[in-house]
């Protein structure tokens, strides 16, 4: 099935070189910017800076797109980037019912597990059960919400400052912001994780 | 350095073959070759103004509910094709054509 699909892609991509819809140099430099230049890491300096500035946490919080544009990131997969902010009491997670909608500027490419039927399906109707699967046990009397992302509205979720980094400032607040922890399956690390990684 | 925070290898246990997970933190997005080749055509051919986004991922859409359990890239694939036959790009039946032209010719010859 794999081989019958590699040849097909093969086919593919001759016709449409052939047919100058693409040019295989440019092919490569999108692969290559996705895999290199859009990743966590944007996304990371993205909840770093909200942490350490209430200002941008406040735009961020109204306008994702924009406030994630004054860091230089965006693109046509980045519209509608809306934040949503862990606190005590509440855990947010995003899940895409439909297909795969992911703020990709920020986060890079989804995961396969964020793209598989049983995390879709799953997610939505036991997040509590399947967060725990993934290592993250949420106390009772945390609120859960899950948020259903589409072209319309991509959800970042923001996570809570990790305790213990009072001193730390921007750049060493963003090692600890985790792909996983901007999903919302995972927790940011601690100071002590990050340095012992 | 960034660490793998959750394990996703729970969430899939139960699925297997090319839908089966990242080991990880999401570095490895594609499973084989052609997926991040078929990602990066259909990028390509969207900045290129050939194929439009939004009704790209229509057909993504569509192509996962018809088969929710086939591989993701596949459908991917399949709705990537989808969008290049109803602007016109590919006429019906050109690729398969030229993916059985290449098949015949790949047979017996080991490459990658």
């Amino acid at each position: 099935m794999n081989d019958a699909t590699a040849a097909r892609v093969e086919a593919l991509e001759a016709l449409l070189v052939e047919k100058r819809i693409v040019d295989p140099t440019v092919v490569d430099e999108v692969i290559d910017h996705f895999e290199t230049n859009v990743g966590p890491l944007n996304g990371a300096k993205v909840i770093a800076r909200a942490w350490t500035d209430p200002g941008y946490m406040q735009r961020l919080l109204a306008d994702g797109t924009r406030a994630v544009a004054e860091l230089g990131f965006g693109g046509p997969e980045g519209h509608m980037i809306v934040a949503v902010p862990n606190t005590s009491t509440v855990h947010n997670v995003v899940v895409c019912t439909l297909c795969s909608c992911y703020p990709w500027p920020v986060l890079g490419l989804p995961p396969s597990w964020y793209k598989s039927p049983a995390y879709r399906s799953r997610m939505v109707a036991q997040p509590r059960a399947v967060l725990a699967e993934m290592g993250l046990e949420l106390p009772r009397e945390v609120l859960i919400r899950v948020w259903d992302s589409s072209a319309e509205a991509r959800y970042l979720v923001v996570p809570e400052r990790p305790s213990g980094t009072d001193g730390m400032g921007e750049a060493e607040l963003a090692r600890l912001v985790t792909r996983d922890s901007m999903i919302g399956v995972g927790q940011p690390l601690s100071p002590d994780a990050a340095r012992d990684g | 350095m960034l660490r793998v925070m959750a394990d996703p290898l729970n969430i899939d246990a139960n699925l297997e073959g090319p839908a089966s997970p990242p080991r990880d933190n999401g570095e490895i997005v594609f499973g084989a070759p052609w997926e991040r080749r078929v990602f990066g055509l259909t990028m390509a051919a969207c900045r290129s103004g050939k194929c439009d986004w939004e009704a790209f991922r229509q057909r993504l859409i569509s192509r996962i509910a018809d088969d929710e359990m086939r591989p993701y890239w596949q459908s991917w694939a399949a709705a990537f094709e989808d969008v290049l036959e109803q602007v016109g790009v590919l006429a019906p039946g050109e690729l398969d054509g030229r993916h059985h032209e290449l098949s015949k010719r790949a047979a017996g010859i080991d490459h990658d």
